[in-house]
C-alpha cells in the first residue's frame, strides 16, 4: 500500500486531480488533506498539475511509513511501497 | 587592599536597540566603529566570507523577510529602493507570495514580501503538525526528511479529521 497526504489549498488541487486520473489511484480525504492511495506506485507528472516549483516542492504533507518517495524532481513525484 | 583599576579600553560596539518595524516587531542593528568591510570574495556579506564548500542555497537562506499588506505597498518599497544605492535585485512571484530582494549596506540579503492570498486555517494546522513532527524526529537518531514526512503522516491520521469536525461544528 502506498499513501501520500497533500494539504487541500488552492495551489495543490492540481496535484490531487492529476493523481486521480490514474485508475489505480484513489483520492480520499482526511480532514483538510487529500489522502492519495494505491496498492502500487503513485506517479504524478508535475507539468500536468500546473504547479511551478515553489508549490511543487512543498506539496507533500506526509508519506505513510510503509511508503517512500523515490522521485521528486522537476518532472514528477513518485511514491512507492517501502 | 589595592583598589581594582579599570581595565576597559573603550567602546567595542554599539547595538542600536531597538527599531520598531511595526506590529510590535523590532530589529536590532550592530555597528562596529572603525571596522572596514573585510570580505572581498563576493561570497558572504561585507565582513564574513563563505568558503567554496558552503552551498549557495545555504548562503541565500540567510536573510530577513518583512511582509507588507499588498501589491501597492510592495511597489512603493520597490520604488524607494530603486531610488537608493540598494536597488531591487530580484522581484519574484513564488506562487503564494511575491517578493523583492536587495542586499543592505552590510551585504545581508533583505526581502520584502506580500501574500498573494490570505493564509487558510488548514495551513495553520499543517504548520503545527510539521513542527510537532519535526520535534519528534529530531529527538531520534539520524533525523531526515523521510522520517519527518512519515511522522507527519501519523499526526495527520491522528488529528486532521478531528480538527475539521471541531472547526465545522456538529
Amino acid at each position: 500500500m502506498t499513501t501520500l497526504y497533500v494539504l487541500d489549498v488552492p495551489e495543490n488541487t492540481g496535484v490531487a486531480k492529476v493523481a486521480a486520473e490514474d485508475p489505480a489511484v484513489s483520492v480520499g480525504r482526511i480532514g483538510p488533506y487529500f489522502e492519495i492511495t494505491a496498492s502500487g506506485a503513485i506517479t504524478i507528472d508535475r507539468r500536468a498539475t500546473g504547479c511551478r516549483h515553489a508549490v511543487w516542492y512543498s506539496a507533500v504533507a506526509g508519506v505513510a511509513r510503509d511508503s517512500r518517495i523515490t522521485q521528486h524532481d522537476k518532472n514528477a513525484l513518485r511514491v512507492e511501497p517501502a | 587592599m589595592a583598589k581594582l583599576d579599570h581595565r576597559v579600553k573603550g567602546v567595542d560596539h554599539a547595538a542600536f536597540p531597538i527599531f520598531d518595524i511595526g506590529n510590535d516587531d523590532r530589529i536590532a542593528f550592530f555597528y562596529y566603529f572603525g571596522t572596514e568591510p573585510l570580505n572581498q570574495t563576493g561570497r558572504g556579506d561585507a565582513y564574513a566570507a563563505f568558503g567554496p564548500e558552503v552551498p549557495t542555497y545555504f548562503i541565500r537562506s540567510r536573510h530577513l523577510a518583512i511582509h507588507v499588506d499588498g501589491y501597492e505597498d510592495l511597489m512603493e518599497y520597490r520604488r524607494r529602493l530603486d531610488d537608493s544605492q540598494w536597488p531591487v535585485e530580484m522581484q519574484i512571484q513564488h506562487e503564494t507570495i511575491e517578493s523583492i530582494y536587495t542586499h543592505d549596506p552590510n551585504g545581508y540579503m533583505v526581502e520584502i514580501t506580500r501574500a498573494m492570498r490570505p493564509v487558510t486555517p488548514q495551513e495553520d494546522l499543517d504548520a503545527n503538525l510539521t513542527i510537532d513532527a519535526l520535534l519528534d524526529v529530531v529527538t531520534e537518531p539520524d533525523p531526515s526528511l523521510a522520517k519527518l514526512l512519515a511522522r507527519k503522516a501519523e499526526l495527520i491520521v491522528e488529528r486532521a479529521a478531528q480538527w475539521e469536525l471541531e472547526r465545522t461544528g456538529p
